[in-house]
């Protein structure tokens, strides 16, 4: 998987970004599955934009996207679905479980969407290791965010993926927590040789960066 | 498992009264349609099935209408004949030769004395409707076996026999007595034969003889002259058909006026199927715009939901495939109730009508059932079309 960015400049941000200098904004960018990309940036400069632009999830933007090669727009809702179940993961920034589902179902829905990359096992484990059980079958709505954030790292996890995008993924962690995560977060790139892109605020050292962008 | 998820997320109980409502309505529909093509078939059925057939419904005597222009020329052309074979309407014709000699025939007993001139006629045996075996006849018959209208019999118990003092005769008595039958030939010398009547038709008013007699005393009796002939019956599957009443006017044929009256049968019927038609047809069309307002509700009810499915990578083809399971099986088990209701009443009508003689199918007709597969279809094309349209709407 491979996202290409050709010089791409959020409408609603236009004036403000085009004023000043940035290694993503109006510039060609390519991320894919051999980089692990951190983009740091201070808040409103876009960050989710650039997540959810990445994701298909906006349009208001100049410049062009493309997937693999091939322009976004081009790209149709079963071969989006089918990217998405497959090669491209997220965690959001807000995370988008479902409340009325239990923090297990809210996982295995992901599992099972596509052609099943793990056990269901697999929840448990990863779970056990982000200390999460004991709130597997609560219904989400009912957790912490912290909680919550794990369940939405576990749930970007299950699936297939080639490349994964991470919008502030330990916001609603602890120090101790955060490097359990980003170890798992690791382990499981490193086993499905993929990629990532991670947004935060702040320098860090998580992960064995390949490349560090500022928005 | 995708599916029982997917339960919990999408809620299609939203609108619990609207469904009901749907539900009903296209039930009631439904009954309304699949009956109406029901009592068609149960009619075809009563007009063209063979238990049913009635002995003069499906047979017309045709002859010319006698008025100041035909007055005796009432003969049927070769070009009439020919042209009535070729109707589509009309299955076989069956020419009527009459004799070319005099006759009369007399009672031998004087109780019961009578003696008249008569003319005889015959017709092919598949357009009789007297069923008995001593309907044949040559040269070595003890006797001539005649079959004379009902309504003879009928004019002279009810009227004959009360004016003039005699006895009334049951249909058995006669067919037991010997008549004298006097043929006389060209040169008006006479030969007696004993006659006895057979059976009685409703369907030609004509005193009929074995078509073996007829050609025999034709030749014995009658001039040369061979002629067309004046009235031919024919068979025809409908005698309500108006194309039938209509060919007769245009070629200045007559019929029997009682036997097309089934047209006007027909008429009520068609005028009562198509109410029932009609009017399921438009209940129909609302049950259908109400279930698919309840989709759009549905899926407009949780519209959040679907979105974040989608962003979350479920397939638009996952998401219809759900929710036509979720919609879809009502509709099967509305046409299963209507179908099952429609055989019950079949089955009521088969014994409701079977103490009368009538007889219908005990089972419902496959057009119902093929019907019935249709609607089905146009439900599924409409549901999946609904849930294609409302899901794409989401995105």
């Amino acid at each position: 998987m491979q996202i290409t960015l050709n010089n791409i400049v959020p409408t609603p941000l236009k004036d403000t970004l085009l004023k000043r200098k940035s290694d993503v904004w109006n510039t060609t960018q390519n991320f894919s599955s051999n980089d692990w990309i951190k983009i740091k940036a201070p808040s409103g400069t876009g960050k989710t934009t650039l997540i959810h632009i990445l994701y298909k999830l906006r349009f208001d933007f100049d410049g062009s996207l493309l997937w693999n090669n091939i322009s976004t727009n081009q790209i149709n809702e079963t071969a989006l679905a089918t990217i998405r179940q497959e090669k491209l993961s997220i965690i959001f920034q807000d995370l988008k479980l479902f409340p009325n589902l239990t923090a297990r179902e809210n996982i295995e829905l992901k599992r099972v969407l596509p052609k099943p990359y793990y056990d269901a096992s697999a929840i448990d484990l990863m779970a056990e290791k982000l200390g999460v059980t004991h709130i597997l079958h609560q219904r989400t709505g009912l957790c912490s965010y912290g909680e919550q954030q794990r369940i939405a790292i576990i749930r970007a996890l299950i699936q297939p993926f080639e490349l994964l995008l991470m919008d502030e993924p330990f916001s609603h962690l602890d120090k101790e927590n955060t490097s359990i995560a980003a170890t798992l977060i690791a382990e499981e790139c490193i086993r499905r040789n993929a990629g990532f892109v991670l947004t935060d605020l702040d320098d860090d050292n998580h992960f064995n960066y390949s490349k560090q962008l500022s928005l | 498992m995708l599916f029982t998820l997917l339960k919990k997320i999408i809620k299609t109980s939203a609108g619990k009264t609207k469904f009901i409502m749907a539900f009903v309505g296209l039930s009631v529909a439904l009954v309304l349609i699949l009956l109406a093509i029901q009592i068609q078939a149960n009619y075809n059925q009563l007009l063209h099935g063979k238990s049913n057939t009635d002995s003069t419904a499906n047979f017309l005597v045709i002859n010319k209408e006698v008025n100041n222009n035909t007055v005796n020329a009432t003969i049927l052309s070769n070009e009439v004949l020919a042209k009535l074979k070729e109707q589509p309407f009309i299955e076989a014709v069956g020419n009527i030769s009459g004799g070319r000699f005099k006759a009369s025939i007399e009672s031998l007993i004087s109780s019961f004395p009578f003696y008249t001139d008569i003319a005889f006629e015959s017709v092919q045996n598949e357009f009789i409707d007297v069923n008995t075996k001593d309907w044949n006849w040559n040269e070595e018959s003890n006797f001539i076996p005649m079959i004379i209208p009902n309504m003879f019999l009928d004019i002279y118990n009810f009227q004959f026999s009360i004016s003039q003092g005699y006895p009334q005769i049951t249909p058995d008595a006669l067919k037991m007595m010997n008549f004298k039958v006097n043929l006389y030939n060209t040169n008006g010398q006479v030969q007696s034969y004993i006659g006895r009547i057979v059976g009685f038709s409703d369907r030609i008013s004509s005193v009929l003889v074995p078509q073996s007699f007829m050609n025999w005393a034709n030749e014995k009796f009658g001039n040369n002259k061979t002629t067309n002939p004046g009235r031919v019956v024919i068979r025809t599957k409908d005698p309500g058909n108006p194309a039938l009443v209509q060919f007769l006017k245009d070629n200045g044929l007559t019929t029997d006026a009682d036997k097309t009256r089934f047209s006007k049968y027909r008429q009520i019927v068609n005028v009562i199927t198509n109410v029932s038609w009609v009017t399921g047809a438009v209940m129909l069309l609302f049950a259908l715009l109400v279930f698919t307002l309840f989709i759009q509700l549905t899926i407009a009810s949780c519209k959040n939901e679907i979105q974040l499915l989608i962003t979350l990578g479920a397939s638009p083809k996952q998401l219809q495939s759900f929710l036509m399971k979720q919609f879809f099986p009502p509709n099967i088990f509305i046409v299963l109730i209507a179908l099952i209701l429609i055989a019950v009443v079949q089955f009521a009508l088969f014994a409701l009508l079977k103490a009368q003689n009538i007889f219908v199918s005990k089972f419902i007709s496959y057009y119902t059932i093929i019907a019935a597969v249709i609607v089905l279809l146009l439900l599924w094309w409409v549901n999946k079309a609904a849930i294609k349209k409302y899901i794409k709407g989401k995105e």
